[in-house]
């Protein structure tokens, strides 16, 4: 019961600090971005929530849980294929920096910390998690990358994921009050 | 002689005439079946309610990123099965229904025959 404790602080201290950084409201500095370095967060933004997918494949039984972090890793690398043609086309080599940083040094805590949980626990925070990670990225594609983009095509495509983002939260936020309530 | 020509002439333009009348009277009233679109956009049906006549067909065109699908519900009694990014599904519509996509559960639809 103890380590359940640690294991939700641990989780929404995480996930709190991720917000911050990620809404420009709360972070000291809006950082700039070029075209290189908006196509490389997108990427990682998309590929930490397969990793995540890929935690919830190996430690999760639950039929619900199973289905939506399925879908995560389809639909995600879906956007990174879609993310990848276009870079290509433009002649973009994604560029890392230091919000992609942020990104993966974030996630590789989340990912300890649901490596460390199974059973009900471990779909708690695996959802718990999904929720607070798609609000994040949402405002982040809507206040920080749409904003600093200049190519029109990579504007669009941001601008395209965005309903595939809202309706994973929304779905994210269904299971989340399903699981609550079991 | 041309008394003749002209009385033959008015038979024949109204046997022609009453058999064309007849013809309308006697064929029954067939419409023929409409066919529509959905599209499936912005993880959206759009439109998300359409209203059909009984052996209208209904065409899903999926113009997302993503992959979708189409499928009765509650009882899934059809589905179009995973349609990715540019696939489209068209089903013969005969009774009112719901659906939603079962990838992403939050998206629904409805077909109303009238």
């Amino acid at each position: 019961m103890k380590n359940n404790n640690f294991l939700k602080l641990a989780i929404a201290i995480v996930s709190v600090s991720l917000v911050m950084f990620l809404t420009p409201a709360y972070s000291q500095e809006n950082p700039k971005l070029s075209d290189a370095e908006v196509a490389s967060v997108a990427v990682v933004a998309n590929q930490i929530d397969i990793d995540y997918a890929e935690i919830a494949k190996k430690r999760s039984k639950n039929k619900d849980v199973l289905k939506f972090s399925g879908t995560m890793k389809n639909d995600h690398t879906a956007v990174i294929g879609q993310a990848a043609a276009l870079v290509k086309k433009l002649g973009v080599t994604p560029k890392d920096n230091a919000v992609s940083q942020k990104l993966l040094a974030n996630a590789k805590k989340i990912k300890t910390t649901l490596n460390s949980t199974s059973g009900k626990s471990f779909d708690k925070a695996y959802i718990d998690n999904e929720v607070t990670y798609h609000k994040s990225v949402i405002n982040a594609v809507e206040s920080l990358l749409i904003p600093e983009t200049e190519n029109p095509e990579l504007r669009e495509l941001l601008q395209n994921v965005l309903p595939a983002l809202k309706t994973h939260l929304e779905h994210a936020v269904m299971l989340q009050t399903k699981i609550a309530n079991k | 002689m041309k008394n003749t020509i002209d009385i033959l002439k008015f038979s024949i333009w109204t046997i022609c005439t009453g058999l064309f009348l007849l013809s309308c009277k006697i064929t029954p009233e067939t419409t023929v079946p409409a066919k529509h679109i959905v599209e499936i956009k912005a993880m959206k049906f759009q439109p998300a309610e359409l209203i059909v006549n009984s052996g209208d067909t209904v065409i899903w065109v999926n113009r997302d990123l993503v992959a979708h699908d189409v499928t009765e519900e509650p009882g899934k009694s059809w589905t179009s099965s995973v349609m990715p990014a540019g696939a489209s599904w068209s089903l013969v519509v005969t009774k009112s229904a719901d659906y939603y996509c079962s990838i992403h559960v939050v998206m629904k639809g409805k077909l109303l025959v009238q």
